[in-house]
């Protein structure tokens, strides 16, 4: 029984993670669409919401090609190394408390509380710089190569100060739990989120945010792509469902990156004013707070442009990491101090 | 040599976050302003008198056609769409064509022929949509070229009034 529990909840939760990707597909054009004023795909189903499903479809009738001279072996184990860490990450993610369904109780609603859960994030979605390397290096094509460069050395420099922001939370909760880490958090009281943590939370947030763009290669940080210098950077000599799984795991990865910020910062799933609401609310919560950070992913895309390489780099190491730094000590004077 | 004068950051501006949010309430608002895409083949392209769609012949309102076929926008046709093929009849105008092809995939839409036409026979509709499957398909006959005088009539009193320039 509690393997079937187990299995429901496995299932339940990455249904989920692969429909907000489809969904994020589709939010993204309509958002884009909508700052542009455009209206965007309104073509399949009403108002467009099936158009996922007619991009899915298309991607695997299209032909798969293997560039010549590429490195079969890797070139196809890439888009898998890309997808499948940006997957696994959300198995930590605590989404509610205590859950009954149908009189059935499915205990905590995530698939895992692993007492290192930060790590184990943070330790899976550096993987995901291996599909994007791979990919570029097995492509045997200079731009493909060139993408999968810069997306290395950028990894490198953002990730450093996404930990160094992450540490932080980790110190003023005290555990690297990511159950726990919303436990402290969730007292009733909506200041007790790490966000609202004098200049500690607000700076630490705003860093992890930026940091989260960088990591998962989204605007304004795109420079694995980058279409106007590098054609279509790593994935250019990908097609079909291969690319298509680029793409999945770029979504997924956002999606995991938006909830962890939500745990980490905006108090996960819990309720303001409501210390023990039911897993419902307590899941809509954080829907709610997760969405923001997916719309924000969107509109910040479709609001700046691309940074140029260098600038990226000086903001990475010269600015970020510092108040990261900064922010790790000041932190830990808070917490002597309270 | 030009010398560009760059205006100097203020700190402000140098902070870069500021900026960006401001760019960010930018295109929120954008968000909810009236759209300005066209839903095409729902909502047309409005026309107009003046619009230069492709060419039409008139049926008079005794539902006989005008054209005598004398043969002069064949002859101005730069493009060569045109194929007429005359033949006698009892009316008083005692010529009409037999058959009327244009070629609407060599058709230019310059309006010669129309300037052509003596006998007003012949006019650029506000027609625009062109599309088949096969090229024959694409070769209109005298039957698909028909139009009433009356759908045709703005751009021939546009026409009119353009002639009545000279």
């Amino acid at each position: 029984m509690p393997f079937l529990i187990l299995l429901i909840k496995a299932s339940l939760i990455y249904g989920g993670l692969l429909v907000t990707a489809a969904v994020m597909t589709l939010a993204e054009r309509k958002i884009s669409a909508r700052i542009q004023l455009r209206i965007g795909p309104n073509r399949v189903g009403p108002g467009g919401v099936l158009q996922p499903l007619a991009d899915g479809v298309k991607f695997i009738l299209k032909e798969e090609i293997t560039p010549d001279g590429a490195n079969k072996g890797i070139f196809r184990l890439a888009p898998i190394m890309a997808a499948v860490p940006a997957m696994l990450t959300v198995a930590v993610i605590p989404f509610a408390g205590e859950t009954v369904i149908f009189g059935l109780d499915f205990g905590l609603l995530s698939l895992t509380d692993l007492d290192i859960g930060l790590l184990f994030v943070l330790a899976f979605s550096g993987l995901s710089v291996y599909g994007v390397i791979l990919g570029g290096w097995a492509s045997n094509s200079k731009y493909s190569l060139l993408g999968g460069l810069r997306a290395s050395a950028q990894m490198v420099s953002y990730e450093l100060s996404l930990i160094m922001t992450a540490l932080t939370v980790v110190a003023l909760s005290g555990s690297m739990d990511l159950r726990e880490i919303v436990e402290v958090q969730n007292t009733g009281n909506p200041l007790a989120w790490n966000c609202f943590t004098p200049v500690v939370g607000q700076v630490g947030l705003v860093l992890f945010v930026i940091a989260t763009f960088a990591e998962t290669n989204r605007h304004p940080f795109d420079f694995a792509e980058c279409e106007p210098e590098l054609v279509g950077g790593f994935h250019t000599e990908y097609s079909s469902m291969k690319f298509a799984l680029f793409f999945l795991g770029e979504y997924c990865a956002m999606t995991v990156m938006a909830c962890l910020t939500t745990v980490l910062f905006l108090g996960g799933y819990s309720v303001p004013f409501w210390e023990d609401a039911p897993w419902m609310v307590e899941l809509a919560t954080f829907m709610a707070k997760t969405s923001f950070f997916l719309f924000l992913f969107i509109w910040v895309r479709w609001t700046l442009p691309r940074f140029r390489y260098d600038q990226l780099m000086n903001l990475g190491w010269k600015v970020f990491l510092p108040i990261a730094l900064a922010n790790l000590l000041l932190a830990g004077a808070f917490i002597s101090l309270t | 040599m030009v010398v560009v004068q760059r205006r100097e950051l203020t700190f402000w501006e140098r902070m870069y976050l500021p900026e960006i949010v401001r760019g960010l309430v930018i295109t929120f608002k954008k968000m909810f302003e009236p759209r300005v895409t066209r839903q095409y083949p729902e909502q047309a392209m409005p026309t107009t008198a003046v619009t230069r769609g492709q060419p039409r012949l008139t049926v008079k309102d005794d539902g006989n056609i005008a054209c005598v076929s004398c043969g002069l926008c064949e002859a101005a046709c730069p493009a060569y769409a045109i194929t007429i093929d005359g033949k006698e009849t009892d009316r008083f105008i005692e010529r009409e064509p037999e058959r009327f092809d244009i070629d609407m995939l060599r058709c230019i839409l310059c309006g010669f022929c129309e300037e052509a036409c003596p006998k007003e026979a012949i006019f650029m509709s506000n027609e625009l949509e062109l599309a088949n499957t096969t090229r024959e398909g694409l070769v209109y006959d005298m039957e698909q070229l028909k139009r009433s005088t009356s759908t045709l009539q703005p751009r021939i009193d546009y026409v009119r009034k353009i002639n009545d320039r000279w």
